[in-house]
């Protein structure tokens, strides 16, 4: 069997997702000899045209530019990965798509607003078709060797579906929402990431996005009612990682 | 006869989006030296107004998976000012710990992975270690790069973005076996540090490198009684010696047409250099004995206004953040968990650190509530670029014997030697040479 073409991409992001794919030290050079790497422009200087097996996607859309290659590249991978929140949701970059008109953020920034061609901030699968999801910021290594495995051997891999807050109770962590009344989007988090920052006594931030059942209206009350955050307060908790999605969003209007 | 041009339209190994465009008439004279970063606008100053104040480290750090550190702790510095909030020293500790832990990651990943291969000759780290001579040297470079990932998650929690460090300090401490276990690591990587400045100095003495000198002022951050990485004075070897929260009056910032990223200079004078090679020039005296050692014995002599020698500096810094790094856990001992505390308060300052690349400036305005109303953040590369163009400048003439794939080599060495990461910049590289013939 000829070794599978693999290539990277990189959107709006800081490049911490396709960072995490040289952060595999102990797996890289296994990795290396299993796939051949074929577009890798962080890595590399010799990058070859596609077609591709899997294409790995980093970063949000954000200008036009981008949008076309998106594009192109669907065309060119058999299967296409959107790597982190940026890709998959969006991420940090789609706060400016509630802050604002696209005008004043430009305005905020930069003086020669003639030669900026930018548009609100989405993830991947607002314009293409995806085929597997590598959510949080930054992704998590566990998981993105679980998928590059999965896909060498041709099956499904396993991710989870629940969210964050199974994850905690399997690691029988104190509840920071209700026991320590702190703002914890765990409960409508997607799971995957070993409850991370809640078991390091930090809240949950949401950055993976929506579990599939979440229900962010009620925990919105929740935070408005039992915790005493401002309107203001709760649309920011939800408007953060995954604002686009429309679970999260009707967190932000709940209150 | 015709204008000879050099472009490069993504310059690989580097982190984001960038482009060289170089143009070289008929005599040799350079009509156009420009890097352009095509990194697309991310707004980060623009969002960031509206949120809370606890908000902007958690944010900035995702402005670069590379340096997250640079940027969080730079930011959680200026809140903290701004609010009036107070840390402790055991904080202070941990978090030039988390530092230096991203240098040697960070470091090992330019010296060996971006860098190293332009030396030797290979398109990329893969192909290197395609050479069994050269592959356990990629092994023990990889194992380097997984120690300092190693420290960052054992101080933080995540390899690329801190879960632990937040406004008033920790969330969560690391245990004093596990920094000990680090302590141990450390120790036995000491060698191939060695090893590294050793292999960084022979390959910097290769022709044409050792000619290409060009005298700039440097600029790092300084502090009396240590190495300085997440605190201290802006000076200059030009005699800029200036608290850091006054970096916006004295660098200056302009907007450039057909380039996303704003051009810095001095006050009063022109472009200036940071990264590792400025810190090393300005602290040489306060680097580790080991570190100075082996400085020494490749005959490094500070200053040295050589760029290509910021490889031999950042693996002199290698040695030097092993150092470092067992020296503070030696002073953390045991660290015990402490409450973050703070009170949102009106207020407005600034804060530099050094993120391996260069200073990392963040800052702003928050009002009583706690909601930021104004954020500014400079990174390494925007600083180091207008320099750059000066570098081509004066180096391209010298070079133009060179065949035009040979010269768009050294064009994106030239680059690659900045260790740029222009998702900070705003993030990237394409090179463009065109000469006249």
């Amino acid at each position: 069997m000829a070794k599978p073409k693999i290539a990277v991409f990189k959107f709006s992001s800081c490049a911490g997702c396709q960072l995490s794919i040289l952060n595999i030290e102990d797996h890289l050079l296994d990795v290396l000899g299993a796939v051949d790497v074929a577009y890798f422009v962080m890595a590399k200087r010799e990058n070859h045209e596609g077609p591709y097996d899997i294409g790995f996607v980093e970063g949000a859309v954000t200008s036009p530019k981008e949008l076309l290659e998106l594009k192109k590249i669907r065309e060119e991978c058999k299967i296409l990965v959107a790597m982190g929140a940026c890709a998959c949701t969006g991420g940090l970059p789609s706060i400016k798509n509630f802050a604002g008109t696209q005008r004043e953020m430009e305005e905020k920034v930069y003086t020669e607003l003639w030669d900026l061609k930018s548009i609100p901030a989405y993830g991947i699968d607002h314009y293409v078709k995806v085929d597997a999801y590598l959510r949080g910021c930054a992704v998590d290594v566990g998981e993105m060797v679980e998928l590059i495995k999965s896909a060498l051997l041709g099956v499904n891999p396993h991710f989870r579906p629940h969210s964050v807050c199974n994850e905690c109770k399997l690691k029988e962590n104190v509840c920071l929402l209700v026991n320590k009344g702190k703002p914890c989007m765990g409960s409508v988090t997607a799971a995957g990431c070993g409850a991370l920052c809640p078991s390091l006594n930090r809240p949950c931030e949401g950055c993976r996005g929506p579990a599939n059942d979440a229900n962010a209206a009620s925990l919105a009350q929740t935070f408005a009612v039992d915790l005493g955050l401002s309107r203001d307060d709760v649309r920011r908790k939800f408007l953060k990682y995954a604002g686009n999605t429309p679970e999260f969003k009707k967190g932000a209007e709940a209150v | 006869m015709s204008d000879r041009r050099i472009f490069v339209d993504y310059i690989a190994r580097t982190e984001g989006d960038g482009a060289i465009d170089i143009i070289v008439g008929p005599n040799g004279e350079l009509k156009k030296a420009r890097w352009e970063v095509w990194e697309p606008p991310r707004f980060f100053e623009a969002f960031l107004v509206g949120r809370k104040a606890e908000e902007v480290p958690e944010i900035v750090q995702r402005i670069c998976g590379i340096c997250p550190h640079a940027h969080h702790i730079a930011a959680v510095r200026a809140v903290e000012r701004a609010m009036g909030v107070k840390v402790s020293e055991q904080t202070v500790l941990l978090r030039e710990l988390v530092h230096y832990s991203d240098w040697i990651m960070s470091h090992a990943l330019h010296v060996f992975c971006l860098a190293a291969p332009d030396f030797l000759g290979y398109e990329s780290v893969i192909a290197m270690a395609g050479n069994s001579d050269l592959l356990p040297i990629v092994g023990k470079a990889l194992q380097l790069k997984r120690l300092g990932n190693d420290m960052i998650v054992v101080t933080t929690g995540h390899e690329i973005q801190n879960r632990t460090s937040v406004v008033g300090g920790f969330t969560a401490v690391p245990e004093g076996s596990e920094l000990r276990k680090l302590k141990e690591r450390l120790k036995a990587a000491k060698e191939f540090g060695f090893e590294t400045v050793k292999l960084a100095a022979k390959l910097a003495s290769q022709p044409p490198y050792p000619d290409l000198v060009r005298k700039c002022e440097h600029v790092a951050l300084h502090d009396d009684k240590k190495y300085a990485i997440n605190d201290g004075r802006l000076v200059s070897t030009e005699g800029l010696n200036v608290p850091d929260w006054e970096y916006p009056i004295w660098i200056i910032e302009k907007h450039v047409p057909s380039c996303n990223c704003k051009h810095a200079i001095i006050k009063d004078r022109d472009s200036f250099l940071v990264g590792p090679l400025a810190r090393v020039n300005n602290n040489f005296d306060q680097l580790s004995p080991d570190a100075k050692a082996a400085a020494r014995e490749v005959g490094f002599v500070a200053p040295d206004f050589n760029p290509f020698m910021s490889i031999v500096a950042r693996a002199i810094e290698i040695v030097h953040s092993i150092d470092a790094s067992m020296q503070l856990i030696n002073e953390l001992d045991d660290p015990k968990f402490e409450e973050p505390t703070f009170e949102y308060k009106a207020g407005e300052s600034y804060a530099v650190t050094e993120a391996a690349r260069g200073i990392c400036c963040h800052g702003g305005r928050i009002d009583k509530d706690g909601v930021v109303q104004k954020w500014d953040i400079v990174a390494p590369t925007a600083r180091n670029v207008y320099n750059l163009e000066k570098d081509f400048e004066e180096f391209v003439p010298k070079l133009l014997h060179l065949s035009d794939e040979e010269l768009t080599l050294k064009c994106e060495m030239m680059v690659r030697n900045y260790d740029p990461c222009q998702s900070c910049a705003t993030h990237s590289i394409k090179v463009k040479i065109r000469r006249e013939r």
